[in-house]
């Protein structure tokens, strides 16, 4: 199998490498670079799992080659807490209890992270919207919505409304009777 | 601070949050070498020729299995829990394949890639035969088994009869009856199955990696069907992706890649495509269920006679196979209403489909069938279904009993119907419905109420119940921290914050103090489920809780004996043994555990030194009910345009006693409806009349997206704090009564059509069909 030699930076840290036409991203990022934070969950770009940032664009992994991404620039998961310090929309997620397995997490926080450095502050309709690309088993979507609102609140300031009206909901639903 | 009851932060998610979660497929070992299989394409024949020659030939393969050598390689697979009528199987087909997706060969090679070449160099043809696809064919006594050994194939047959049904028929003004059936779905976690099997030629240790529910049952099943001695038996689990069910199975795949393993003497991983996942991981919840119900005109229901069938799929399943679920069915089928004569027959059938598996509440067909059921005497009735309801609940009176026998005393069905209606203004709806009406818009509401044995009043589970409680084991590390050995094997329920914060409160030290361990079987306890059956808040949380007060009770006699002192004035908060409103007498757990391990000798008489608990919960402890339970409502807009459906609102009102981790429990109880939904709307795995599977991607099995799920509102019922072990399971209940609750809205909405909803599978073909603007068969 013919084998093409690929120069990618991730998460700042240039790698050269030799790797067959054929080889997916995400078999390059999990296996050869050893980024397991990227997951893989359907290999043909519907569950979202595998997204990482390419030159700051959300992509799906599984549906690129490694040779696609030579000469560019891509972030993962791993890339975002800078030491033991997380990245707001983490601490965000966290607080919100956002995610249950942590399967498709890092296609999530990734597809996130896009939205956030765009400045965007949306609705939580746009929100759900912005979110619908990726899969989520466990949880329902509406931690995960809280989370991102509340880290676009964080982040990009009140601009955002999702944050009050998911908030608000949040509120809503921590009456115990008892 | 008291832990339990608080939102505390979990601590799973810093490391699920910056990629540092360790899922089976991110393993990678030294010579590790990678398993792909072949798959039969056709649902039913005869292999008549098949040569491995030209995919072994392929450099890098370094072996091909088939059927013939997994006949040398290991036993037949047997289930020590086998249930109903079971055919001898081996990890591969030995001479017929009976699904598409059946195992045919295993090629092991250098990669994934080369592998799965490998597959395709494969030689195999089939002779087709005749394919058993439905329930009428399945049924039919001329159609020959689909297993030579077994004599039909229906598999297992049952009935179950309580109070006198007769006499409850012959009074009734009505009897109504109705044949509903659910769908084909999939359980569909984010991550697939997956396992890496390391056996070592040196100690003769095989080490098996896997993305189970039940590290011990696989190990288990390994011993007996691999011959493997236990001693030498290791299964590893950490971090895994979902489950839902799927995961308590062991499946045939789990048996080859150990064998080939063992025979290669080097690390082998298998990680399913979600191709082969959604073909042949394993299928649920297809069953059927003739109803009928005897009422009064004044809305008594006097009886209910139900007929069951159930497809199983090709393979039974393992450990528990379809027919461990009629009898569940047939046990809570009636519910928390009064009735005063049942009988349920039940029928499981073997078919040319994947295996059938667990899925969160696999006997939720109870719950549909009698849900959708009230709401069609109702609407026969011309009464109100919360009415109706409200007319046949039980109080949760201490003699309130379920006619199939345990006692209902306590239980909260009917607050929580009250609450729900209330939550969601249902007078008010009903007038806004009537409104929206008028302006050619459909609306629905619908109400479900259910109820669960998690874990069940004390009579259902005599000395633990069937697996007879579990075991934790509790240790107090020399630096005074907690390290908690859990038989529960969690897959995003979050065990490691709840079980800490059990333990937190129980022995008086600081939540971030306590690790919990799972997943290693050479640590962990016996449990043949591990995680499910929402078991976990109920039996995973006592056997902590029992574990850590036999250690403080160690604890406390050896600071009792060191500072000459009743240890019943003692405390410990934060760490630190202190007699109570004694200030400088101060003993800090670290102390204590240091001096006892290093130099257990200078233990006070008659106290042990051996900082370690380990304690069988049966359920003594267990205060409350033991019945989960709640009512959902939802309301419902049906375009008649497009049929699509709107959901406006969900409410939950739910009781599953002492709350925990109160964010934890609303993930559990929205994760279920998010499925539930799923389940009516847009889920479905089809085959066609040759038994061709139609469902191999994400573009044809649909799952539900943020953009569809609406926010669920959520009321707890909750009981108060007592000295108990007082949390009742909550896993399953959100997906137990969604399909009936949603089911029953989009009745509601295609009322003045006269739409009668007895299908469960709603996509917007259906509802167009049922609001009569498309016709029939359309």
């Amino acid at each position: 199998m013919s084998e093409r030699t690929v120069q990618v930076t991730v998460n700042g840290v240039p790698h050269e490498a030799s790797v067959e036409a054929r080889r997916t991203l995400t078999d390059f990022i999990r296996e050869d670079l050893r980024l397991t934070g990227t997951h893989v969950g359907c290999e043909h770009g519907v569950c979202g799992a595998c997204t990482v940032l390419l030159d700051g664009e959300a992509v799906r992994a599984c549906l690129l080659l490694a040779v696609q991404v030579d000469g560019r620039e891509i972030r993962t998961i791993e890339g975002l807490a800078t030491g033991e310090q997380l990245h707001p929309l983490q601490e965000a997620l966290r607080d919100c209890h956002s995610f249950q397995c942590g399967f498709c997490t890092p296609g999530f926080v990734m597809t996130a992270v896009a939205l956030l450095e765009e400045g965007a502050t949306p609705n939580e309709e746009e929100l759900r919207e912005e979110l619908s690309g990726n899969l989520c088993r466990c949880t329902g979507y509406q931690s995960i919505v809280a989370g991102v609102a509340e880290a676009v609140q964080r982040v990009n300031g009140s601009g955002g409304t999702a944050g009050s009206s998911v908030g608000s909901d949040a509120q809503r639903v921590e009456e115990i009777s008892r | 601070m008291r832990m339990v009851g608080a939102k505390v932060r979990r601590v799973e998610d810093r490391r699920i949050l910056t990629g540092n979660g360790h899922y089976v497929d991110d393993l990678q070992l030294p010579r590790m070498v990678h398993a792909a299989f072949l798959r039969s394409p056709i649902a039913h024949g005869r292999i008549t020729h098949l040569d491995v020659a030209d995919a072994l030939a392929l450099p890098g393969v370094h072996a091909v299995y088939t059927g013939a050598d997994m006949q040398e390689l290991c036993k037949p697979i047997r289930s020590p829990l086998a249930q109903g009528a079971v055919p001898e199987v081996f990890p591969l087909v030995t001479d017929t394949v009976r699904f598409v997706g059946d195992l045919v060969a295993m090629v092991v090679a250098d990669s994934r890639y080369l592998a799965e070449d490998a597959v395709g160099m494969i030689d195999v043809e089939y002779d087709q035969l005749p394919v058993v696809i439905d329930y009428e064919t399945a049924l039919d006594p001329s159609v020959p088994p689909l297993f030579a050994d077994l004599e039909s194939n229906v598999i297992h047959t049952a009935t179950k009869e309580a109070g006198d049904v007769d006499a409850a028929f012959a009074e009734a003004d009505r009897v109504i009856e109705v044949e509903f059936s659910q769908h084909r779905i999939a359980n569909v976690p984010i991550e697939t199955r997956g396992l890496v099997a390391d056996y070592d030629r040196g100690s003769g240790e095989l080490t098996v990696h896997a993305a189970t529910q039940s590290p011990q049952g696989l190990r288990l099943q390994l011993a007996q069907t691999l011959d493997q001695p236990m001693d030498r038996l290791r299964v590893l689990t950490q971090d895994v992706g979902g489950a839902f069910g799927l995961k308590g199975n062991i499946f045939r795949e789990d048996f080859c890649v150990p064998i080939a393993s063992r025979q290669l003497g080097r690390p082998v991983k298998w990680i399913e495509d979600r191709n082969e996942h959604l073909m042949a991981s394993g299928h649920a919840r297809e069953e059927r269920i003739t109803a009928q119900v005897a009422v009064t005109e004044a809305g008594d229901i006097l009886g209910l006679k139900a007929a069951l069938d159930m497809d199983a799929g090709a393979y039974p399943g393992l450990p528990f196979s379809a027919v461990a679920f009629t009898g569940v069915i047939s046990l809570l089928m009636p519910g928390p209403y009064k009735i005063k004569g049942y009988r349920c027959d039940s029928r499981v059938v073997a078919t040319n489909k994947a295996t059938y598996v667990a899925y969160r509440g696999p006997w939720a067909m109870e719950t549909w069938t009698r849900e959708r059921l009230i709401d069609m005497v109702a609407t026969e009735l011309g009464l109100d279904p919360a009415e109706v309801r409200r007319r046949n609940l039980f109080e949760g009176a201490p003699e309130d009993r379920l006619i199939t026998g345990p006692t209902l005393a306590g239980i909260t069905t009917r607050e929580c119907l009250d609450k729900a209606l209330e939550r969601i203004d249902y007078a008010g709806f009903r007038k806004e419905q009537e409104a929206a009406r008028a302006e050619g818009r459909y609306l629905g509401i619908g109400m479900a109420a259910f109820i669960e044995n998690a874990p069940g009043p004390k009579e259902m589970r005599p000395g633990g119940g069937f697996t007879g409680g579990e075991t934790a084991k509790v240790r107090l590390e020399m630096d005074g921290r907690l390290t908690v050995i859990t038989a529960q094997s969690p897959h995003g329920q979050g065990h490691e914050t709840t079980l800490a914060q059990l333990a937190a409160d129980e022995m008086g030290v600081p939540f971030d103090s306590v690790r919990v361990v799972h997943g290693d079987t050479r640590l962990t306890p016996f449990n043949i489920i591990g995680t499910g059956g929402s078991r976990a808040a109920t039996w995973g949380s006592g056997a902590t809780m029992v574990a850590t007060r036999k250690l403080r009770e160690k604890v406390l006699a050896i600071a009792a004996g060191q500072l000459e002192i009743d240890p019943a004035d003692l405390q410990i908060v934060d760490g630190v043994v202190s007699p109570k409103g004694v200030p400088g007498k101060d003993i800090p757990l670290a102390r204590l555990a240091g001096q006892m391990t290093l130099m257990p000798q200078t233990a006070p008489p008659g106290t042990d030194p051996n900082l370690m608990a380990e304690e069988r919960f049966t359920g003594e402890e267990t205060t409350g009910s033991g019945w989960s339970g709640g009512v959902h409502a939802c309301i419902v807009e049906v375009d008649l345009g497009t049929g699509g459906v709107r959901i406006n609102r969900w409410v939950v009102v739910e009781d599953c006693g002492r709350i925990i981790n109160p964010a934890i429990v609303d993930g559990q109880i929205r994760g279920g409806v998010a499925q539930g939904i799923g389940q009516v709307l847009y889920e479905r795995i089809p085959y066609d009349a040759e038994g061709t599977f139609m469902a191999g991607t994400f573009m044809d099995y649909l799952l539900p997206t943020s953009a569809e799920i609406p926010a669920i509102e959520i009321v707890h019922i909750e009981a108060p704090d007592d000295d108990g072990v007082g949390f009742r399971g909550v896993g399953e209940g959100g997906m137990i009564v969604a399909p009936a609750t949603l089911t029953n809205a989009i009745s509601d909405a295609l009322a003045p059509f006269g739409a009668k909803v007895t299908e469960q599978y709603l996509p917007p073909s259906e509802v167009l069909r049922l609001a009569g603007v498309v016709p029939a068969g359309a």
